[in-house]
């Protein structure tokens, strides 16, 4: 009864029967995952649908680097909000801050996860990645600035941004105290602490937004610095990753913060205007990608090498045609949501979230269209056409990562909660 | 020093593929794998087509777009222009393969040891092979090699490892020519020092106009054809070798 009194924040410690199962179903799913990589180091990557380019007429690259571009993209939410909220004093936007940092940390360590997948050798990866890096290779940025700068400075963010909340924790006994304790650190919320912890998240957002811009063109220079596969070599590749991220990033967090809403807590305390403001950031990003789509297809088209054009005519008339139009169809039926909110000038969160699970379909989509037809239909020596198709073993994996992300995220609302508590004045 | 290179006679080629088969002899490649590979090409409209033929190593490119993109260093150039695939460095990322705009990267995708052809163990096969040092024994390819001392000969060492064409690293470090070369029956491979002008694949380069494979894209191979023309993108393969694992 007395623990009843002191309960902590936003259902935090509180486990629910039903929070149980689904927890437990998460699991399982990330465990079968697991179960595919395992029969990838046993049996080598055979079990993939991957095989050589050339003479065995394949794709090298499948769903496991799709789905790195993807959750790498995905982690651009973290940063951006962060940043808004420091940076441009959006205040509206504290509230979703820390699952915006959260689903950073969590879509990071799912990217990683995903290189894991997709090396032949893991365990040399980890150790000969330290040993012998050449910076030269666009790869070292994934891993350097990617997967581990962006991924200790969001994870020192999340941490200084919840010291104050943790401090409030960990005054309420109970089996999570200590854990409150350890990430306050001591911090006892005082004027001068304050002032100094928010001079220390400035400019940290300061640090971060060139990784925002830097970590995602690393990741677009993986292919765009390549002569070789037709259809990568672009300027514009770099770019349109940071674009493409941040359209996946804020869908994905708009469809979080509305999951948020509907579970933990209310409307008092997760406004319309939040959702307003995440449906206009998204607009804007997704008339700029729109744009680059064109831009690239018209090039492409109009002036594109033989080569070049044969990869494009798989997209809009070819193999890859359905992925690619509904892809396109996905990302104007969004826009065309999310102006609808705009007019309206409702938050229309059924519509928000709509827009948001379709552009990352979408993104997921285009994705994949950038890493496959350019190795099975972008040989530039005459070879057969390849083809790809992943097996059972790529499917589980990436499901798994899903499941194991989302299982992150609510043991993390469970540990600590997941929205501000005591709302900071300083910005 | 010398710095090697191919000289490629397309008059001269049969597309008999039996460089493609004794670079299998020799570098112990699995299933699936072809370090060599010969093209068969047909060109034009019936009646008047033709056929011809076009082998194709790896080009041991100067700018090799495998060496920039490798993260570990596996991959590198050696002064002797030989492009080597360090096997116990690889992580298996595969990047190489991606880079290459030639397609000649072959990886490791099961056990090595579960995918060749011929079971030298099998009942029966040790009187036939009458003592021959079967291509899976052959010690020369676990051996280390150049001035930097690294695995880099021979192919299915491991599982989850990209390898490629060595240009029989083993043979040219002890001045012999690569297997494909010792064995093409009407001299259509040359291999030598390109630097030395009276080297034979140079005094065939001075003979004749050449060529170089997709030379736009700015990789510099060393391995130069004579004696034909480069493939258009009218260019249809025929006959296309079985690779699969």
């Amino acid at each position: 009864m007395a623990q009843r009194a002191t309960r902590l924040p936003y259902g935090v410690g509180s486990i629910s029967a039903r929070w149980i199962v689904s927890a437990v179903l998460l699991a399982v799913v990330a465990i079968a995952g697991w179960y595919g990589w395992s029969r990838e180091i046993s049996q080598g990557m055979i079990v993939t649908g991957l095989r050589n380019i050339g003479p065995m007429g394949g794709a090298t690259w499948g769903i496991d680097v799709v789905f790195v571009v993807y959750f790498v993209g995905v982690s651009f939410a973290g940063i951006t909000v962060a940043a808004l909220i420091r940076l441009a004093k959006l205040t509206a936007l504290k509230p979703i801050a820390r699952m915006a940092e959260a689903l950073t940390v969590v879509s990071l360590v799912l990217a990683a996860f995903a290189i894991m997948y997709d090396l032949g050798q893991p365990l040399r990866g980890i150790v000969n990645l330290f040993r012998y890096a050449r910076p030269q290779s666009p790869f070292f940025g994934t891993f350097t600035l990617v997967i581990s700068g962006y991924l200790i400075a969001s994870l020192v963010y999340l941490y200084l941004d919840g010291r104050r909340d943790a401090a409030e924790c960990a005054k309420a006994p109970g089996r999570l105290q200590w854990f409150h304790r350890l990430w306050a650190a001591g911090y006892r919320d005082t004027p001068a602490e304050r002032e100094r912890h928010d001079r220390a998240s400035f400019w940290l957002a300061i640090a971060i937004v060139p990784l925002l811009i830097t970590a995602h063109s690393t990741l677009g220079f993986v292919f765009g610095l390549q002569v070789g596969r037709p259809g990568w070599y672009s300027a514009l590749q770099a770019p349109a990753f940071v674009l493409l991220a941040g359209v996946s990033g804020l869908g994905m967090l708009i469809v979080i913060a509305a999951v948020v809403r509907r579970t933990v807590t209310d409307r008092s305390h997760l406004p319309d205007e939040v959702f307003r403001w995440l449906g206009n950031a998204l607009m804007i990003l997704l008339l700029a990608y729109l744009y680059f789509m064109v831009v690239e297809l018209l090039t492409n088209i109009y002036t594109g090498a033989e080569r070049e054009r044969d990869v494009t005519g798989q997209l809009i008339s070819g193999d890859f045609a359905w992925i690619y139009w509904s892809s396109v169809a996905a990302f104007v039926v969004s826009l065309g949501l999310l102006i609808v909110r705009f007019v309206r000038k409702s938050a229309a969160v059924g519509l928000l979230v709509t827009a948001g699970v379709l552009v990352n379909l979408a993104a997921i989509g285009k994705r994949y269209l950038t890493v496959i037809p350019s190795q099975t239909h972008g040989t530039l020596l005459p070879y057969e056409t390849g083809s790809y198709a992943p097996t059972w073993v790529e499917y589980i994996e990436v499901i798994g990562l899903f499941a194991f992300g989302a299982l992150l995220l609510t043991l993390f609302a469970k540990l600590f909660p997941i929205m501000p508590v005591k709302d900071g004045d300083a910005a | 020093m010398a710095r090697y290179g191919m000289v490629i006679d397309l008059d001269r080629c049969t597309g008999c593929r039996g460089c493609m088969e004794s670079c299998k002899i020799e570098n112990n490649t699995p299933q699936g794998s072809y370090w060599m590979y010969v093209f068969r090409f047909e060109e034009g409209e019936f009646p008047a087509t033709q056929v011809r033929f076009m082998p194709r190593p790896c080009m041991h490119c100067d700018n090799a777009p495998c060496v920039k993109v490798c993260p570990v260093g596996a991959r590198y150039k050696r002064d002797d222009g030989l492009v080597a695939t360090d096997w116990e460095r690889c992580i298996g990322c595969r990047y190489c393969e991606v880079a290459c705009p030639y397609g000649v990267n072959t990886f490791n995708w099961g056990h090595p040891e579960e995918h060749y052809y011929f079971d030298w163990n099998a009942e029966g096969v040790a009187p036939e092979a009458r003592g021959a040092v079967p291509p899976w024994d052959n010690p020369s390819l676990d051996e280390a090699y150049g001035p930097e001392e690294r695995h880099i000969a021979g192919a299915g060492q491991a599982k989850g490892v990209v390898d490629k064409c060595t240009f029989c690293v083993q043979l040219v470090e002890n001045d012999s020519d690569p297997a494909c070369v010792h064995n093409c029956p009407v001299r259509a491979l040359v291999f030598g020092d390109l630097d030395d002008p009276g080297s034979a694949p140079s005094r065939l380069l001075q003979q004749k106009p050449s060529f170089r494979l997709l030379e736009e894209a700015g990789t510099e191979p060393r391995v130069h054809y004579v004696g034909g023309n480069p493939p258009t993108t009218e260019t249809r393969q025929i006959e296309a070798a079985t690779a699969e694992v």
